[in-house]
């Protein structure tokens, strides 16, 4: 069973408290960025750590695997750093680590989730734009809301609403 | 604060912040929540979600705008004009709640008077915002089964900040959205705790519990709570008026607790020399800040994590808060450093802990009297007023009654007024100020971790593009920012999210309020820290 980080886009207010969660439990480093885009959206952008990953199919070297619980995670002792996964992850989501001369990138807190606690950006976001559960489980819940907006007459809102910046 | 005293009979939030989920229109003006409280973005957000319309009015494009379906970009200081114009739309067209205003509010027939004044187009003039837009938050606001009105400083932060609150009161009382869940005032409150130093009396016209120092009665039952016949009856001086005092050398010395006041008040350089004028100053803070360096004397306090206590959030929910680590060094908890001072002075104050302090809040303030340390200890937060301790506290207030002598909410006329400042050929911006997500008030803590100040290094100022072609100045360029107070250098950021003529800067970084003006509204003592005139000047 694996469970996903879902993005609500029409809740990320740009406070970035996932970059900073990310940060304190990653030494310093965060793998989560928040991107604005337009000057009125802003997407939180980290590993998506996908089903059929091609990172993983790219390594030459088998330093990328996904674990049952769903992180794909790197193992930095088999990491030539060749970049490959860099240059096939859709997201642009993976790192360079200029010292150390491996890849590096987003490893779910897999830590974290060893003591069934969530990633921490999920645990930090203030907005609750992100939500980290099973992929159903959260589909259901965007069906509830989206059922209850109809009903209401809120109407609803697409996922992503990119519209142009105001003038 | 005053201003809702004067119509509401109480200066706090009416209700609480997760009861926006309840409201089917929040109105939020003079707030950037998004920023400055995040947390409490989760409740409009569900509101939201459960369709509830929300108006944001603010002159700048924040990412709590982001989120609003009628956008109102007022210019800087012009609040008073776009709320009496919402009463006129909601008066003429009928639209005001007849028996709550009949039933629970006077002076309705001034308040008509005053709203015909204030119609559509001739607010668009004033305000910026097109008149359709004005009418359409206004029938959204009155319509709305329940609507709550969210502020913060955008509306508290001018010489007539008193007014922008009764005109926010104004319109709450006229469309009966108070004492029900998803209705009411919310002023969002600029720190932790901001709310239980003020239920404690730390404003100078009141003892604990709002006790008015003027009225003999309640002066003399709290004077005897503490064994004394009497207190002294004259009204104290608020934040500025006591640096203007000690620049007039009539306070010699001062003790500041936790507070910066050479980057959060305005005119830094008065204040430097007020300060440098002073006999003896103590101040009492987690690290050496600005002011603290100006200090006779450092007393090193402690931290929210290594104290323990209770404290009042914003909306009157007290709750207990433990020690989770020792101070460190010579660091001392807060409590441990008052007790050891007054002890030297002379006066009894033989707290153990925290519980001891507690339990005399529960005899001296009547509203604290249930909240007991094992209670909120327990329960995790209780909300004031909660008289007994089988109460379960009163997250809504003004549900029958209001707290004014009359019990009845006050409509009281405001009439739209320009700011202490305006723009000049000189001084051609409006330079208004506020706060940015990364820091907190004065940066004396945010400025010094290094994941914040990596993504928020630096002052800058907010330009629209088209002020920054004008004056030739591009993207990250240092330039000189002057108004008839003083200088200072920042970093441009060049965004539409500022409309042109005015220009934005956060406060967290020394040298913003060396701009801002210090005149205070005559009633609430508050400065106008949200407009100014001001320049800028390629830096050489």
């Amino acid at each position: 069973m694996s469970k996903v980080i879902f993005m609500d886009l029409n809740r990320c207010i740009y406070c970035r408290s996932c970059e900073i969660a990310c940060e304190r439990e990653h030494n310093g480093h965060s793998f989560m960025s928040v991107l604005i885009l337009d000057e009125r959206h802003s997407v939180p952008m980290n590993c998506r750590h996908c089903k059929n990953s091609p990172c993983i199919a790219v390594c030459p070297s088998g330093a990328l695997t996904k674990l049952e619980n769903g992180p794909v995670i790197i193992e930095t002792m088999k990491c030539i750093g060749c970049s490959l996964c860099a240059m096939v992850c859709p997201f642009g989501v993976l790192e360079l680590d200029n010292l150390s001369k491996v890849m590096r990138k987003c490893d779910l807190c897999i830590h974290r989730l060893n003591e069934n606690k969530l990633p921490a950006c999920v645990s930090s976001c203030p907005a609750r734009a992100l939500a980290y559960d099973e992929f159903d489980v959260i589909m259901q819940k965007v069906k509830n809301r989206a059922a209850k907006a109809v009903i209401s007459g809120a109407g609803l809102e697409p996922g992503i609403v990119v519209s142009p910046p105001q003038s | 604060m005053t201003g809702l005293v004067a119509t509401l009979g109480s200066g706090a939030m009416t209700n609480p912040i997760l009861d926006l989920v309840n409201s089917k229109c929040i109105f939020i003006i003079g707030s950037n929540f998004a920023e400055n409280h995040p947390i409490a973005a989760r409740w409009v957000l569900d509101a939201k979600e459960h369709g509830a319309k929300i108006i944001v009015a603010d002159p700048r494009y924040t990412p709590t705008a982001w989120i609003a379906d009628i956008f109102l970009q007022l210019k800087p200081g012009t609040d008073i004009a776009l709320l009496n114009c919402m009463l006129h739309t909601i008066i003429k067209e009928n639209l005001y709640d007849k028996v709550f205003v009949q039933k629970r509010t006077s002076g309705f027939d001034q308040i008509k008077a005053l709203a015909a004044k204030y119609d559509a187009d001739t607010v668009e003039k004033i305000t910026g915002v097109p008149s359709g837009l004005l009418q359409e938050a206004a029938r959204l606001y009155a319509k709305a089964q329940s609507a709550a009105i969210v502020y913060c400083m955008g509306i508290t932060q001018h010489t007539y900040g008193h007014g922008n609150v009764v005109s926010c009161a104004n319109l709450a009382l006229i469309c009966g959205n108070i004492g029900q869940p998803g209705t009411g005032v919310l002023p969002l409150r600029g720190q932790d705790n901001v709310q239980g130093a003020c239920d404690m009396g730390g404003l100078p016209t009141v003892l604990p519990g709002y006790a008015s120092v003027t009225d003999e009665t309640s002066r003399r039952r709290i004077a005897a709570m503490w064994g004394k016949e009497d207190l002294p009856a004259e009204p104290g001086l608020t934040v500025v008026e006591m640096m203007n005092a000690a620049g007039e050398g009539k306070v010699k010395a001062m003790y500041i607790m936790g507070e910066n006041p050479m980057v959060s008040d305005p005119n830094t350089e008065h204040v430097r020399q007020a300060l440098d004028k002073l006999d003896f100053l103590v101040v009492q803070d987690i690290f050496l800040t600005e002011t603290a360096e100006l200090a006779d004397v450092v007393l090193p306090g402690a931290c929210w994590a290594e104290k323990e206590g209770t404290v009042t959030a914003t909306s009157r929910s007290v709750q207990w808060r433990a020690k989770a680590v020792a101070t460190p060094g010579e660091a001392k908890a807060d409590l441990d450093i008052i007790c050891r001072i007054a002890k030297k002075l002379g006066f009894e104050f033989n707290y153990q802990n925290a519980n001891e302090v507690l339990r005399e809040i529960n005899r001296v303030v009547p509203s604290y009297a249930g909240i007991t340390p094992e209670r909120v200890k327990q329960v995790g937060g209780l909300t004031w007023p909660c008289p007994t301790t089988d109460h379960p506290g009163t997250p809504i207030l003004h549900i029958d009654t209001f707290a004014t002598i009359e019990r009845l909410g006050q409509l009281i006329p405001v009439e739209h007024r320009t700011p202490f400042e305006m723009t000049d050929a000189e001084y051609p911006l409006l330079l208004t100020t506020g706060r940015v997500v990364m820091h907190y008030n004065a940066g004396s803590m945010t400025r010094r971790s290094t994941s914040l100040l990596k993504r928020s290094p630096a002052l800058f100022v907010e330009v629209n593009p088209a002020d920054a072609k004008k004056l030739g100045i591009s993207v990250d360029e240092k330039v000189k920012i002057s108004t008839k107070r003083g200088e200072t250098t920042a970093k441009t950021t060049i965004t539409n999210s500022i409309p042109p003529g005015v220009v934005f800067m956060p406060f967290h970084f020394s040298g913003t309020n060396a701009l801002v003006v210090d005149a205070l509204d005559e009633k609430a003592k508050i400065p106008e820290f949200k407009v100014a005139a001001c320049r800028i000047d390629k830096s050489k």
